[in-house]
């Protein structure tokens, strides 16, 4: 077993974004048990790992990283068809076009999305259109974001940008 | 007005996440002030923001599963006990085995009392979790033949297991667990109406028990009740070995007794 400062800082602050991680592995993965075993082998790599982890540099990150790299390592692996479920031709839709109604058709459409629609669509994105999506939204930072999906931090806002995108676009073709 | 709308729109996530500095925030409120098409796309952006927050659902783990992790979290204690302070800890506990040597004795037996809760604890965890999976054999049995084999490559050792199932207690199938911070082979046999799980890991690193331990089979195997279920544990050469059940803990002592055969 690791031991050292590493190893102290993963088991001390690892257990806080248990939470962030079964998210974003539910929302990759799709199903509860995948979630759940994609969470435990991503703890006992990081465990593993420990004695590497530089103490005082991002858990939360370095956590966030191992489980998207052991998501597409084993899980894409394990499985004959592919995570992505959608065509990515959307995503790639370019963000500074006008992609916004004018009218005030989307305000409301968003207002009253529920949840299970925004799960759906969210659902319906690639893997990294998701995994941006989510840490977005757990407040981390381009340049922690960055970490996670090993691109430059450059690239971070534009990629966050076209999923987000994506995301709306779904929302309006379930509202027709 | 110095920002023109695409670099607006670039702006308006940093802008809803309070990245921009004063200025930069101050000139991108004045233009939407005055641009009604970037005012619509920043409470679009706001209004997503809103549902992702607070209406897509949190799917946070389940209590089994934060358990799991928490007990994989913990190092073994005898070893946690040293750590950075190797001689003042020496030098406390050599004072303590020269005046109260009792004490001492019994503060260890109690560490390593709560050490191997964890285990037994750890092992009716991975039980329940096989039984009560969806699909819990990763692989049916057609024998141990072709179990046996499935786990080459997902493990980094290989799962000695000296008793192969038979009509009473057949093996039913294999799985991947985990063991507190180690991969784990879990057999899975039947006893009637009963299931019986085996799980096979790595022995080193962890706080077997010393004390209480009774001859079961060719080993000393420390048995145990815990929320309704035996647990035995006993170590054969580098490997470490759980057998949980609900069945009678007789029955079950006979059947470890073939899974740990004499010498």
């Amino acid at each position: 077993m690791a031991e050292g400062p590493g190893r102290d800082a993963v088991a001390r602050e690892g257990l806080a974004h248990l939470d962030a991680l079964h998210r974003l592995a539910r929302y990759l993965t799709g199903r509860d048990a995948d979630a759940e075993d994609l969470v435990q082998e991503t703890y006992a790599r990081a465990f593993a790992g420990a004695e590497r982890f530089v103490s005082g540099t991002n858990v939360k990150a370095w956590l966030f990283r191992i489980l998207r790299n052991t998501f597409i390592s084993e899980h894409r692996r394990r499985r004959a068809s592919p995570i992505v479920a959608a065509p990515e031709v959307m995503e790639r839709a370019p963000a500074s076009e006008e992609t916004w109604l004018r009218d005030d058709l989307e305000l409301d459409r968003l207002r009253k999305v529920v949840g299970a629609e925004i799960e759906a669509a969210l659902l319906s994105l690639g893997e990294e259109a998701r995994t941006v999506v989510l840490l977005d939204l757990e407040d981390m930072s381009e340049h922690e974001i960055a970490v996670v999906l090993d691109c430059p931090v450059g690239t971070v806002k534009s990629r966050l940008s076209r999923a987000r995108a994506a995301l709306r676009q779904r929302l309006r073709d379930y509202a027709r | 007005m110095t920002l023109d709308c695409r670099e607006v729109r670039n702006r308006l996530v940093d802008h809803l996440r309070g990245r921009l500095d004063a200025d930069a925030q101050h000139e991108l409120e004045a233009h939407l002030a005055t641009c009604a098409d970037c005012a619509h796309a920043n409470e679009v952006e706001r209004l997503l923001d809103d549902a992702l927050e607070h209406r897509l659902p949190a799917r946070p783990a389940s209590a089994a599963l934060r358990e799991r992790i928490a007990a994989m979290s913990v190092p073994a204690p005898r070893r946690q006990w040293w750590r950075g302070a190797l001689v003042p800890a020496l030098a406390v506990a050599a004072a303590l085995v020269l005046t109260v040597p009792a004490l001492v004795y019994r503060q260890l037996a109690s560490l390593r009392a709560t050490a191997t809760a964890a285990m037994v604890d750890e092992a009716v965890a991975d039980h329940l979790r096989i039984a009560q999976a969806q699909r819990p054999l990763e692989v049916e049995s057609g024998g141990i033949h072709q179990v046996r084999p499935w786990f080459e490559g997902r493990l980094d050792f290989s799962p000695v297991v000296p008793f192969d199932g038979d009509a009473v207690v057949p093996l039913r199938g294999g799985a991947l667990a985990y063991f507190r911070d180690r991969r784990a082979a879990a057999f899975i046999y039947g006893l009637r109406q009963h299931t019986i799980t085996l799980l096979v890991f790595r022995a080193d690193g962890l706080p077997w028990p010393r004390t209480g331990l009774a001859r079961i089979g060719g080993v000393d195997a420390y048995r145990t009740r815990e929320r309704g279920f035996t647990v035995i544990l006993w170590r054969a050469g580098d490997l470490g070995y759980a057998l949980v059940s609900d069945a009678d803990p007789a029955e079950l002592t006979q059947i470890a007794a073939r899974f740990s055969p004499g010498v």
